[in-house]
């Protein structure tokens, strides 16, 4: 973030730049495509849509994954440990 | 200039509608001149490009007609309809502003009105077909981007029928016109020399133009265009070509970033001056006759020394111009950080924008701050993740209940425990959580990856073999729990002790998200049998939870109701 411009960094002066840089390379470390390129050349605003883009992905594979467990539990005995477990799983 | 001001005199016999018309249109344009001229004195350019613009803004007009009809229906219709009223207007317009100074020049009108009649329609056709020469590219350039959506051909063809069917009529109608436009012309001048701190009133009129031209608003390009069309074409057309080319030309360089929102009429204006200048500039004859005519009288002069100095500035762009007017360089500089600090703003908007994109995607996120929220971004990810691993697991396990499947029930149920408790942890953080799963947890990567690879074992010897010394409270107690529990299931006691074992961590830790309860209770489970130090540790942080004693009480229960034989150290 430039600061000689007379504009002044948006966030708050008690959280540096620095803060946040680290902050979006360990975003980038969980991020699975960014982790394997290079990391230098991500800028904050690519990592954040990467973000954005994985964690709703992340959602939706834990619906796909909470419809077939329900889907599983419908076919044991609901009374089974089977069931708890999957009940919890779900929850 | 010597012979766009014969020209200039052809045209205007050709169509002075009235004397009177021809008198105030001189008088306009001479005035038109002085007005220039004041204008770049005062912004060194801003006079002559008044005079300029309003030449070119006949001229603009002329254009507009050709150009704009391919660009807007409605305002072309309007002013193809009226193209040599409005030109008449316009130029009446135009001349306005210059009625202010004595009229010195009847030909020097006409010429200017020959000029920009002429070399508008050159003008529209090099810039058309974008023709690079020098004095023409940033004539043309800023007719391109004034009219980009254009299509060469058909505004040249346009144009040139339009300017040249104009041109009789537009003399002595910008004449006309330039009187009544002077008040208008004279505020749009003011206007632009207020707004734009950058070069001159005309540069600035220019990139409003520019800017209008390259259809930002069509609203109010359209707008501007039948409002300002007359003063834009008196102006047009009353300013020389050359001053309203070069103006232009920085004008629409200047004016590419320029916000443009100044004023709809100076941007049409601005526009209208710049495409009649532009063409006029684009060519270079259609400048120096301009430059010509200017030099008419002793503003007309200083209108050449200002066309010339245009011509400089268009042949140096706009930036050249720009620092010629103003002396320095600092314009330049501080376009440049302006063009920076706009970049800037963007990053900074795009990146506070997808801020709040993933904010809105956490969960139960309520900061506000980059820093923190980037921090509970970071958090919910791993849990996410965690989340879907211990689901999917449980999604190849489930159906697979069988022995082997006891193995990775006990990883299952560690995982699920871990996973669970890491994002109740983060939502709601409890200390005791993170001591119990720090327990639990540890060896549960531990079995799992010594589980692991017995999956594909039918045989699983559950009690002592799979499960590593992290949880042997657990395998004991299965073991004891043997018989109770084969009582329990239908399928192999083991497996059934199995799951149930694993089982209960699962509501131990849905018990805790809810009461706590189950951290007791594993803790009540694993205290009697070992003596780990993270599950006494989860027990004292336990008790110091508000619930922590009635949490271990409802486990005891739960346990003793379920498995009488696990409780025995209870």
């Amino acid at each position: 973030m430039s600061s000689r411009r007379s504009r002044q960094p948006a966030a708050p002066p008690r959280i540096t730049d620095d803060q946040i840089i680290e902050l979006v390379s360990k975003l980038r470390q969980l991020l699975p495509e960014i982790r394997h390129r290079r990391s230098d050349k991500v800028s904050a605003s690519k990592v954040l849509q990467e973000t954005c883009n994985y964690v709703r992905s992340l959602h939706r594979e834990v619906d796909d994954l909470s419809e077939r467990l329900s889907q599983l539990l419908a076919t044991i005995d609901a009374d089974s440990p089977e069931a708890a477990i999957i009940r919890s799983l779900i929850m | 200039m010597n012979h766009y001001v014969s020209d200039f005199e052809k045209d205007d016999d050709c169509a002075i509608p009235t004397s009177s018309t021809l008198t105030r249109s001189k008088r306009s344009i001479t005035s038109e001149d002085e007005i220039m001229e004041l204008l770049w004195q005062n912004g060194q350019v801003v006079v002559q490009s008044q005079t300029q613009m309003s030449l070119k803004k006949s001229q603009h007009h002329k254009y507009d007609n050709t150009v704009l009809p391919i660009e807007q229906s409605t305002p072309r219709e309007i002013r193809s309809s009226h193209e040599q009223q409005q030109h008449l207007l316009m130029q009446e317009d135009e001349m306005a502003p210059w009625l202010h100074y004595p009229l010195n020049d009847t030909n020097f009108d006409q010429d200017f009105c020959a000029d920009l009649l002429y070399p508008s329609t050159a003008c529209v056709t090099s810039t058309t077909t974008n023709t690079s020469a020098a004095p023409i590219r940033s004539t043309h350039n800023p007719e391109a981007r004034l009219h980009p959506a254009v299509s060469a051909a058909t505004a040249t063809a346009t144009a040139t029928n339009t300017a040249t069917a104009s041109r009789p009529p537009i003399p002595p109608t910008r004449r006309a016109e330039v009187v009544q436009n002077f008040a208008y012309f004279s505020r749009h001048r003011a206007r632009g020399g207020v707004s734009e701190s950058g070069p001159s009133n005309l540069k600035t009129v220019l990139k409003e133009s520019t800017v209008v031209d390259s259809s930002d608003t069509p609203a109010m390009v359209s707008e501007s265009r039948i409002s300002e069309a007359a003063f834009a074409r008196s102006t047009a057309g009353v300013s020389s070509g050359d001053n309203a080319c070069g103006i232009m030309s920085g004008a629409a360089v200047a004016g590419t970033s320029s916000r443009g929102g100044g004023s709809n009429n100076k941007d049409l204006i601005t526009c209208e001056m710049t495409v009649t200048s532009s063409p006029g500039g684009s060519s270079a004859s259609a400048e120096p006759p301009s430059q010509k005519l200017a030099t008419d009288d002793r503003k007309r002069k200083g209108r050449e020394d200002e066309t010339e100095y245009h011509s400089e500035d268009v042949e140096f762009e706009s930036t050249d111009a720009k620092r010629q007017l103003r002396g320095s360089t600092s314009m330049k500089r501080s376009r440049a950080a302006e063009v920076h600090n706009l970049s800037e703003r963007r990053r900074r908007d795009r990146i506070n924008e997808k801020m709040r994109a993933l904010q809105e995607l956490i969960p139960r996120c309520n900061k506000s701050d980059k820093a923190s929220m980037l921090d509970e971004a970071i958090e919910y990810l791993k849990s996410l993740q965690l989340q879907i691993q211990m689901m999917s697991m449980g999604c190849s396990m489930v159906p697979m209940m069988f022995p082997g499947i006891q193995q990775y029930m006990l990883p299952l149920g560690m995982g699920m425990g871990m996973g669970m408790g890491t994002e109740m942890g983060m939502n709601r953080p409890m200390m005791p959580f993170p001591n119990v799963l720090a327990g639990a947890p540890m060896p549960t990567p531990a079995a799992a990856a010594h589980l692991g690879p017995r999956f594909p074992n039918p045989t699983f010897h559950m009690p002592t073999i799979p499960t590593p010394a992290p949880d042997p409270s657990r395998i004991q107690a299965t073991n004891q729990s043997d018989p109770m529990l084969s009582a329990i299931s239908t399928q192999n006691p083991n497996l059934q002790h199995r799951v149930l074992n694993f089982s209960d961590p699962y509501q131990q830790y849905l018990g805790l998200q809810q009461t706590q309860t189950p951290v007791s209770q594993n803790q009540a489970k694993t205290r009697p049998i070992t003596s780990k130090p993270g599950t006494s540790q989860a027990a004292e942080n336990l008790d110091n939870h508000q619930s922590g004693r009635h949490s271990i009480s409802l486990i005891i229960g739960f346990y003793k109701r379920n498995c009488p034989c696990l409780v025995e150290g209870l």
